[in-house]
């Protein structure tokens, strides 16, 4: 089934071969600045799941390493962030430095390596693996990974407080404390991915004081785990201690949208399928978790000689206009999806070319602009970020996206009817104008358009309205229709009954006749 | 008394569900046209129901119809059943022939077929809102059909209600051991295609090399 899929968009994309190259052609030559065709074929799912071919929102623009910024070459770079004013820091994890680099990606503005701890020591970090700037306070917020330690510290480098291992009950004693991910939120409350425990990540007060674990994964509800849950209802207390336990997976990433205040986790493990990517509120609470089973990525893992290539999560991004930007490594490829977690575009892959990266070596994923105009893609296997920038398509998107999700239905009809003369296939597009037609009272559209999408919920919505419109218009020719073809029902049985009679008696006269032996 | 032409008894039995079939026995009505007939139309409103409904009723996609599910469903399922029912009904000395039991069977079809059409008419001014309508529809239908077709095979076979009830039961086990003997055949069938052609293929090479 999974191959047939595979083969079967390959031979969509065979069949409309033509008409996607002559699209990318008029693409290329209109929407970009400077950038050749991209390595892949660009896709999205039809509301089927099946893979078609689609226009793209994002180009790989350049390629940025260590030495095009004027420094050493990077050393299995960790992560990579931007700040509120548009400032990127790498963490360079194998050179254990962090760089500060300018919005638009070509100078580095400093390079953190050693810190003035509060007693006027100084310290250098050790494969650290996540930063993160306070956009209230611009504090930096260091994962020192192999310090087994966490460091607070001006811009200028000296470090405001240091977070080591809680002595708390809480906390397991026997566990090490080695943070890999780190952010702090609007109330400055300091939260740490830690890889070994799967109780959700670290939490810190502002004072850096151990409160608990936040915002953990739900347990799949597999048979297993069922089963388990039924034996250990019944099971004595000797029983249950040595009967295996359910636990969750760990999410390994997440980020935070400083606007709005939830924070989003990555689940990066193979062996789930469950909670692979959580909004979380400040109470702990996912948001997402009516949609726990959510595909997120690609809808099916390809087989090849006998591995599973399954979408692995390994960063996650919230952009600026809330689109939430998830990167694979295991194909390379960013999910860029709209703050309601419906899937915009896909782009990327694995190779050596501009837009491609090493296969399950990707590090991070960062958005900037206020429309996601471009997205910075971290392959701590080739030690470069690759830049994409967005094409004519992909602003019209975000446009008529940002619209749609904010309730301006009419404002979003322009540009979704522009989505569709570049690209039919989108299939969001037909949704977006079907809604502005039904806002705007033109029923019949939207009726159209619903049926274009397949959706056959919003054509219900729309018919009704579009029937009692109908039936107020013409009621009085329904209603003359109706009396007219009742009439005409008992005028024709009269009609046929007097027919009958007719022939009954013209049937019966001649006997009558013949028995007289008179004939007329 | 009682000399009605084809179409009349058609009619005839479908309005009188209790006394239909014992007339129709009677004067030796029916007619194997009519039951092609009944099942081609049977067919077309199995596809109708799922192509043809207004599209706020259309349960499946344009892109996923096949035509073979619907050929099983109605012309499959019938000739199992008739050969189901004969083959349970002669052991328990039923009196029906196989002709009677395919005529019988079938025009006990029609209310069913009706309502699926009445459905697919339906479907064309009604939101889902008013689904109740089809609902009704549907159960008017089947429950109709139910009747007619229990009193179809007591009616053909000279059975009492009792017998009846188990007629029908061992039919459906007959039933599903026929569908499973035919997919088990038609698999083997299928391997021993593919052994042969394998042959063919490999004594072709043979001789051209």
């Amino acid at each position: 089934m999974r191959n047939y899929v595979k083969t079967n968009a390959r031979r969509r994309l065979m069949q409309s071969a033509a008409a996607v190259l002559s699209l990318l052609c008029t693409a290329s030559v209109l929407m970009l600045p400077a950038s050749a065709d991209e390595p892949y074929d660009v896709y999205n799912y039809n509301y089927l799941g099946e893979a078609v071919p689609s226009q793209a929102g994002y180009l790989a623009e350049r390629s940025v390493s260590g030495l095009d910024l004027g420094t050493t070459a990077f050393n299995a770079p960790g992560d990579l962030f931007k700040d509120e004013k548009d400032q990127f820091y790498l963490v360079d994890s194998g050179n254990n430095r962090i760089l500060r680099i300018n919005s638009e990606f070509d100078e580095i503005l400093q390079i953190y390596d050693t810190f003035t701890m509060p007693d006027g020591s100084q310290t250098k970090l050790k494969n650290p693996k996540g930063v993160f700037i306070s956009p209230d306070t611009g504090l930096m917020y260091i994962a020192d990974n192999e310090n087994a330690r966490a460091l607070v510290c001006e811009q200028d480098g000296s470090v405001v407080m240091e977070i080591t291992k809680p002595e708390s009950a809480v906390y397991d004693q026997q566990l090490t404390f080695l943070p890999q991910k780190i952010l702090c939120d609007n109330a400055g409350n300091i939260y740490i991915v830690l890889n070994n425990t799967t109780k959700g990540a670290a939490m810190f007060g502002a004072d850096g004081s151990f409160i608990g674990y936040y915002g953990a994964n739900a347990v799949a509800a597999t048979a297993t785990v069922i089963a388990n849950h039924f034996w250990n209802a019944i099971a004595s207390e000797e029983e249950k201690r040595y009967r295996s336990r359910s636990t969750p997976t760990a999410f390994d990433n997440f980020d935070i949208d400083t606007v709005k205040g939830f924070i989003y986790t990555s689940t990066s493990s193979g062996s789930t399928d469950t909670d692979i990517v959580k909004k979380v509120n400040p109470e702990g609470y996912n948001l997402f978790s009516y949609m726990s089973n959510y595909t997120w990525g690609d809808l099916f893992s390809t087989w090849y000689s006998g591995t599973s290539y399954k979408t692995k999560i390994v960063d996650i991004d919230i952009g600026d206009d809330g689109s939430i930007n998830c990167l694979d490594a295991t194909t390379g490829r960013v999910f860029q999806y709209d703050k309601e977690a419906d899937l915009l575009f896909i782009m990327g892959t694995t190779g050596d070319q501009v837009g491609a990266f090493t296969q399950g070596n990707v590090a991070a994923v960062e958005t900037k602009g206020a429309g996601c105009e471009n997205i910075y893609v971290l392959d701590a296997g080739k030690g470069t970020v690759t830049v994409f920038g967005q094409t004519v398509f992909g602003s019209i998107v975000h446009d008529a996206t940002k619209l749609y999700n904010g309730g301006y239905y009419e404002e979003a009809l322009e540009p979704w009817l522009e989505v569709l003369k570049r690209d039919g296939n989108y299939r969001r597009a037909y949704l977006g104008i079907s809604s502005a037609y039904y806002n705007m009272g033109r029923y019949k559209d939207s009726m159209e358009y619903a049926k274009k999408a397949d959706a056959s919920g919003r054509y219900n919505r729309a018919f009704e309205r579009y029937r009692s419109q109908w039936l107020r218009q013409h009621l009085t020719q329904l209603l003359i229709g109706i009396v007219l073809i009742i009439a005409g029902i008992y005028i024709l049985k009269f009609y046929l009954r007097r027919q009958q009679k007719k022939a009954l008696d013209t049937a019966k006269a001649p006997e009558h006749q013949t028995e007289g032996g008179t004939a007329s | 008394m009682m000399d009605l032409t084809q179409p009349q008894w058609v009619k005839h039995v479908v309005f009188h569900p209790f006394e239909g079939f014992e007339d129709l026995r009677w004067k030796k009505g029916g007619t194997l046209k009519y039951t092609a007939v009944i099942i081609a139309a049977l067919f077309i409103a199995l596809i109708a129901f799922d192509r043809w409904c207004g599209f706020q009723f259309r349960p499946l996609p344009d892109a996923m119809f096949s035509v073979v599910p619907y050929i099983m469903r109605s012309v499959i399922y019938f000739l199992a059943w008739v050969l189901g029912n004969w083959a349970v009904c002669t052991l328990l000395d039923g009196e029906g022939t196989m002709k009677n039991i395919a005529i019988y069977s079938s025009y006990a079809l029609i209310p069913y077929i009706v309502q699926m059409f009445t459905q697919v008419v339906l479907s064309h001014v009604l939101v889902r809102a008013e689904g109740v309508f089809f609902d009704t529809v549907y159960y008017i239908g089947i429950i109709w059909t139910a009747l007619l077709l229990f009193n179809a095979i007591k009616a053909v076979h000279q059975y009492t209600f009792t017998k009846t009830v188990a007629a029908i039961v061992l039919t459906l086990c007959a039933m599903l051991i026929i569908l499973f003997l035919a997919v088990l055949f038609l698999s083997l069938f299928q391997k021993v295609y593919v052994f042969f052609y394998s042959l063919y293929t490999e004594i072709l090479y043979r001789v051209r090399v």
